[in-house]
């Protein structure tokens, strides 16, 4: 099996990372992409809320039944 | 520790809306372009755009449930969720295996990239190197090889794209890269 070069994985290391600088460069992040993001994080914000305000309204467990009253003293 | 996970873990302790939305902004200015690369390279282009905004959608969508440490898990999630997406929605144009990428163009972004950080004779001469490494690879290597290097994912990622074991892309790539050697010599 053939191992891989330090050599080899230092220099695609560095072609990696220059690259990958050299294109955000050219291309710089559009608004569009950052209005997507921003819109599916309110989204997901807004669904949060939305569980939480349902789980606040919901019963926290069955009404408890009336106990019978007494009978009064004498009936 | 790396900025993009601080940035990543604070939003997930974040339950403001408008902190959320300016991590997120600082977030996928970092991680975009590099999203645009992998998308782009996947995907014929005139869907390539709406697939990249799908892509984000899902990533920003799910990011408060992300339960890595460090950036390289992150990196890893992100790409994962990117394949399923374009899987999912583009099957159709969905290349599987990244399309190469023309030498020249290659080179213009590592030339671009010296306007920053100047390149000295001695690493000019690796990054060349690097480049015909993955620029003479066999076409069925290329893929394996820049997304081991470009994208950082690790044997295990690719495994389990490719549905193939650990050790098998472990040999791929050691093979590829010493077949590519063997051309550059």
């Amino acid at each position: 099996m053939a191992e891989i070069s330090q050599k080899d994985q230092l220099a695609l290391h560095e072609f990696s990372v220059r690259y990958r600088a050299g294109f955000a460069q050219a291309n710089p992040t559009p608004d569009a992409s950052i209005d997507t993001v921003k819109n599916a994080v309110r989204e997901e914000y807004e669904r949060e809320q939305l569980a939480k305000r349902s789980q606040s309204i919901e019963p926290s467990g069955p009404t408890p039944q009336r106990e019978p009253e007494e009978p009064e003293p004498g009936a | 520790m790396d900025d993009l996970i601080k940035l990543v873990r604070t939003y997930r302790l974040t339950s403001g809306l408008s902190q959320r939305l300016s991590l997120a902004e600082r977030i996928f200015r970092i991680i975009e372009p590099d999203l645009r690369i992998f998308v782009f390279g996947a995907i014929a282009h005139p869907a390539a755009q709406d697939a990249l905004q799908e892509v984000l959608k899902a990533i920003a969508v799910s990011l408060a449930k992300f339960q890595g440490e460090t950036a390289k898990e992150f990196w890893g999630w992100c790409y994962r969720i990117a394949r399923n997406k374009l899987n999912d929605q583009f099957r159709k144009e969905y290349a599987d295996r990244m399309q190469p990428v023309p030498p020249e163009q290659l080179w213009q972004m590592i030339e671009l990239s010296a306007h920053d950080a100047p390149i000295s004779p001695a690493v000019r001469h690796d990054l060349e190197h690097a480049m015909n490494l993955l620029t003479r690879s066999k076409p069925e290597c290329y893929d394996f090889l820049w997304k081991h290097f470009m994208f950082g994912l690790d044997y295990a990622d690719i495994a389990e794209e490719r549905g193939v074991s650990y050790d098998n892309v472990r040999m791929k790539i050691g093979r590829c890269l010493e077949e590519a050697r063997s051309l550059v010599s």
